[in-house]
């Protein structure tokens, strides 16, 4: 084998286990962090491979029960977020808003896409551009109108502010990529239900949601996605944690007086686990769907 | 088509996109309306019973404030650096997703995980591993003997924008790196064996073949990450809370500042005006540059 | 058991109930906010003083301290119903000026018999208008921590007592390679601990003024206490080298978590932090922390305080509302028998600190605080404590710009004069 030869292959190899450390790296280190007392973590230099290993952290998120080391009580005792016990409700909370976002999407997005992508009707240009142009308003800009109309509708610290407001963040992207998506749907199929005496909504439901249904998963995944990693919106439209969605607490443990650093990494560790299991699943649905839109002109 | 379904189908038509509509609406002329009169307003959370009409006051106040200068020269440079680099490396990314190497199926999966976690999770784990007294950063420059001592990261000017850049690059790559491979598989391959064929080199090929054709995914890279790049916000509030001495001070966290720290809502406002009108200006003139490249190009 | 028997026990238990009912008809129903801090604890404490007053109850509503004062804002704004609230000697001007809150001694003049048992800070820190608004929650100290055997293993026996002998003792310990970086402050631009910190150590000298009667800035003149203490910072961090660099991006918890791992030898931090770093599961240099009075000439300091506050809205609500909130402002924050239940309390369960002096002399409290601390230290420095001057609705914007100004004497970008004189120009333009 030529050197050549060895560097064509070998190259890519090295690169790729360099990249693949690069990402992982940060996780590693914060699921080492969650399974080790308080005081290894600040050891300089620190210890790379743990020493001494423990379930308290996690312990203490589930069921309360202070790490050891905390145990003591009265004045003395060290102090440690109990604001991260409200990880466990939060990453309900979150949950409940991203799926209901996504479904949101689901719904009023291949509706509406369907409509842009086949019918023409007066007004249907403005409009397009106006759900795709609506996402130049950059966030921190309508945060203070946001919370007023929320607050007017009633809604704050409601788990429906939050829906309205990330569906309304989202539905732009995913009627913009199921349009493109649908434009690429052959018409014929339909026609000829349309001569069976089906109706348009039949037929979008009954043979192009079917043909379509990885650009639709994708569609999906990403709303989930934007809806459980917002962070701004979610900082202003909840207060409490009957809405208070994971990144908040995450932040507000972090940036608390009474923080542990091996209690943040427990509540770090939680909050990745959902998407990163919908990221798994829905993997070969977002890149798919990608390649179809990105090469449409 | 006869008038009675050309009715229906129209009538069909309102039904599925106003309600697409009217919610967005909702939420963004009304929002862009009422930012538009507060700006114009003296409004102080503090001072509720009092908001006399100022005309443009808030705006040539912000405009003259030093600080809005310096935001948006850090905004600039962060952008400078942040766009070029998610996109070259984006691009550099895909590659080897796309490369048949052993480790392609492992890293497809791995590369989703910074994209997956909030970024405000991930601006607490960089902000951590980035720590001058016990970071994790520092203890392996110190490990492998490059420092004598742990050196203040988050403390120094550059440094601490150059941080909160890396931590910025390492969460957005994985989305530009996947748009490329989407735009990378679509390519036939045909394409490059009659380049090949014609006895044209890897680097002939990339740049008449890979790079024109993957222009649209290029596009939405550019204008995408520069919109993620000037909002930065989720990094700054819990990496350095745009310090030392504002020096990753934003435009957005400044936004942020003005009107949830100091609760001069007016000013927030007029920022938040002036924010939207450069966004909007930015992106129709990525428009126009790129349009005009690929007309050049074919 | 005869039929007649059950008959007298149905006539005893209607009268019982009946007569309950007239008793204790309608319920006072108070609505008391507080920010998200032990709140199991808070519940309990209301379980406790409704049982001993029945005939109120008392809703609790809880907020994150980092949002308290915006929701708190909306609140009053719009009017939701709201009768006791936690406040801060922050909000106090605001609050008060805005007829939000109630000065307790226009409705309670009872209220005025325990000014004699506050620390004088606290007093200060609750007075708007020569009135008294609140009874503190909790109330506490900036004080000076020093690691005792990091001192000693630099030779010295003693904690410094001015500024100029812990510049001599950090440049000792530098020298002997003890740690590089003796002292640390938590100085990340936007840390509300960063301007009390300050204050603290202006407070230590005697000409301490950083305005004058009018409330406008004197802090700016050269030699002024402001002055002094912003050009010892900048000559530790830029010609000594005995600050740390790394204080710029540092905020209050990973200070605590440095000095607790041994590189930090001397802090200035709020007092609580002294019970934690002396907590040995927590930290690996625990049981070394000691305290001292504050450096400088006159040991001053700033003490700050959290009260319950009575609102406007609760005092509109009639006489009836008005018995029930000062009962329960008097549970709270004052005495019950013959002692402070609740301030009690919070100090030997959460280590919260106290304005109400005479608990200093509680043996129980006593033995608590000297496990990990030092009560007779502790009650001097309260007394020499002083609550924060001009506490305006923009100091909190003010202290941001301040801040900020001083990291760029800290940088080297300015002089540290200079950095006054232009947070300084910012307070006048917010007060016009």
């Amino acid at each position: 084998m030529s050197g050549r030869r060895v560097l064509r292959s070998g190259l890519p190899v090295v690169l790729s286990l360099a990249l693949a450390a690069y990402i992982l790296a940060p996780f590693a280190w914060v699921a080492l962090s969650s399974i080790q007392p308080e005081k290894e973590l600040f050891r300089v230099p620190p210890r790379w491979i743990p020493r001494v290993l423990t379930v308290d952290n996690y312990r203490f998120v589930f069921t309360g029960r202070f790490p050891a080391g905390y145990e003591e009580t009265g004045i003395a005792r060290g102090r440690i977020s109990e604001k991260a016990r409200d990880a466990l409700p939060a990453l309900r909370n979150s949950t409940i808003v991203a799926v209901s976002v996504a479904l949101a999407n689901l719904v009023l997005g291949t509706l509406a896409a369907y409509t842009f992508s086949r019918l023409r009707f007066p007004g249907a240009g403005p409009l397009y551009s106006f759900i795709l142009a609506s996402r130049l308003l950059p966030p921190m800009a309508v945060a203070i109108p946001y919370y007023l109309i929320v607050n007017r509708l009633g809604l704050l610290d409601r788990y429906a502010a939050l829906i309205l407001i990330h569906t309304v963040f989202t539905l732009p992207f995913t009627v913009w990529f199921l349009t493109v998506y649908f434009r690429r749907v052959p018409p014929d199929l339909e026609e000829a239900a349309f001569v069976d005496g089906c109706t348009r909504l039949q037929a979008l439901v009954r043979i192009v949601v079917p043909v379509t249904a990885p650009a639709l998963a994708a569609a999906t995944a990403f709303s989930f996605m934007f809806s459980y990693n917002d962070f701004p919106f979610a900082l202003f439209v909840t207060s409490t944690i009957r809405s208070q969605t994971i990144p908040v607490i995450v932040a507000n443990t972090a940036i608390n007086p009474d923080v542990s650093f091996g209690v943040v990494a427990v509540t770090v560790v939680l909050t990745m686990l959902p998407p990163v299991a919908f990221a798994m699943a829905f993997r070969r649905y977002i890149t798919r769907g990608l390649i179809t839109v990105t090469t449409t002109r | 088509m006869p008038p009675r379904r050309q009715y229906r189908e129209t009538r069909y038509a309102y039904a599925t996109v106003l309600p697409v509509v009217l919610i967005v609406a909702l939420f963004t002329l009304y929002p862009f309306a009422f930012a538009l009169l507060t700006s114009l307003r003296e409004v102080v959370l503090y001072r509720p019973w009092s908001q006399p009409f100022v005309g443009l006051k808030n705006y040539l106040d912000v405009v003259r404030s030093e600080f809005f200068v310096a935001s948006w020269q850090h905004t600039l440079t962060f952008v400078a650096w942040a766009v070029p680099l998610a996109t070259l490396l984006g691009f550099a990314v895909a590659h080897l997703l796309n490369a048949r190497t052993p480790l392609a199926p492992l890293l497809n999966v791995v590369i989703l995980l910074p994209w997956a976690i909030p970024t405000v999770i991930s601006g607490i784990i960089w902000a951590w591993i980035f720590n001058s007294s016990y970071g994790a950063f520092n203890g392996a420059l110190y490990s492998l003997g490059l420092i004598d001592s742990y050196l203040p990261w988050l403390s120094r000017p550059r440094s601490a924008l150059a941080c909160v850049l890396f931590a910025h690059i390492w969460k957005e790559v994985p989305l530009t790196s996947i748009l490329y491979l989407a735009a990378l598989q679509a390519i036939p391959e045909e394409l490059y064996d009659a380049a090949r064929v014609d006895g044209a080199g890897a680097l002939a090929a990339l740049r008449r073949i890979t790079v024109p054709l993957v222009l649209p995914t290029t596009l939405i890279v550019l204008v995408y990450e520069t919109m993620v790049g000037i909002v930065t916000f989720d990094l700054l509030y819990v990496m350095t809370g745009g310090g030392p001495a504002g020096a990753t001070s934003l435009i957005s966290y400044y936004l942020y500042n003005s009107m949830f720290v100091a609760f001069n809502f007016g000013q927030g406002a007029a920022l938040a005006v002036l924010l939207a009108l450069a966004l909007v200006a930015l992106i129709a003139l990525y428009l126009r540059l790129l349009r005009s490249e690929e007309i050049y190009a074919t | 058991m005869g039929s007649r028997r059950i008959a007298v026990l149905a006539f005893l238990l209607t009268v019982i109930l009946t007569g309950s009912a007239a008793f204790g008809a309608a319920p006072v129903q108070l609505t008391f906010t507080v920010w998200s801090y032990s709140t199991d604890v808070i519940l309990d404490n209301i379980k406790k003083f409704e049982a001993a007053n029945p005939g109120i109850k008392v809703a609790l509503q809880d907020f994150a301290w980092e949002k308290y004062v915006d929701v708190m804002t909306a609140r009053f704004v719009g009017k939701t119903p709201t009768d006791l609230a936690y406040s801060s000697d922050h909000w106090l001007q605001q609050w008060a000026a805005a007829n939000w809150i109630v000065p307790l001694e226009d409705y309670f003049p009872q209220v005025n018999a325990y000014k004699p048992d506050f620390a004088p800070y606290a007093i200060e820190g609750m007075t708007y208008k020569g009135k008294l608004y609140g009874l503190p929650y909790y109330a506490d100290t900036i004080i000076f921590i020093y690691n005792e055997e990091m001192l000693k293993r630099a030779g010295f026996s003693a904690p410094p007592a001015t500024w100029d002998d812990v510049t001599k003792m950090a440049l000792a310990m530098k020298e002997k390679k003890i740690v590089e970086y003796p002292i640390m402050f938590q100085f990340q631009d936007i840390t509300p601990w960063y301007i009390e910190v300050f204050l603290s150590m202006v407070y230590s000298y005697k000409d301490y003024r950083m305005f004058d009667t009018n409330l406008n800035p004197i802090y700016d003149r050269e030699g002024s206490a402001a002055h002094k203490v912003a050009q010892w910072l900048v000559d530790g961090m830029r010609k000594h080298k005995i600050i740390n660099p790394a204080s710029l991006e540092t905020t209050e918890i990973p200070l605590v978590k440095a000095m607790g791992a041994g590189q930090v030898a001397f802090a200035v931090l709020p007092k609580y932090n002294l019970a934690d770093l002396n907590t040995p599961g927590a930290h690996a240099q625990a049981g070394k922390f000691k305290f001292a009075l504050m450096p400088g000439e006159s040991h001053g300091t700033v003490g700050f305080v959290r009260f319950y506050a009575m609102t406007k809205m609760a005092a509109d609500r009639g006489p009836a509302v008005r018995e029930a909130a000062w009962k329960f402002l008097e549970y709270f924050g004052g005495r019950t028998g013959n002692e402070f239940v609740v301030v009690k309390r919070w100090a030997l369960d959460k280590g919260l600190g106290f304005a109400q002096l005479p608990l200093y002399k509680d043996p129980q409290i006593r033995a608590a605080i000297n496990k990990w601390g030092n009560v007779t230290l502790e009650e001097q420095q309260a007394k020499l404590a002083r609550a924060k001057e001009a506490l305006t609705p923009f100091w909190g914007s003010w202290s941001l710009e301040f801040q900020k100004e001083m990291n760029k004497a800290l940088l080297g970008q300015k002089s540290a004069l200079e950095a006054l004189k232009a947070s300084a120009a910012k307070w006048r333009e917010m007060k016009k």
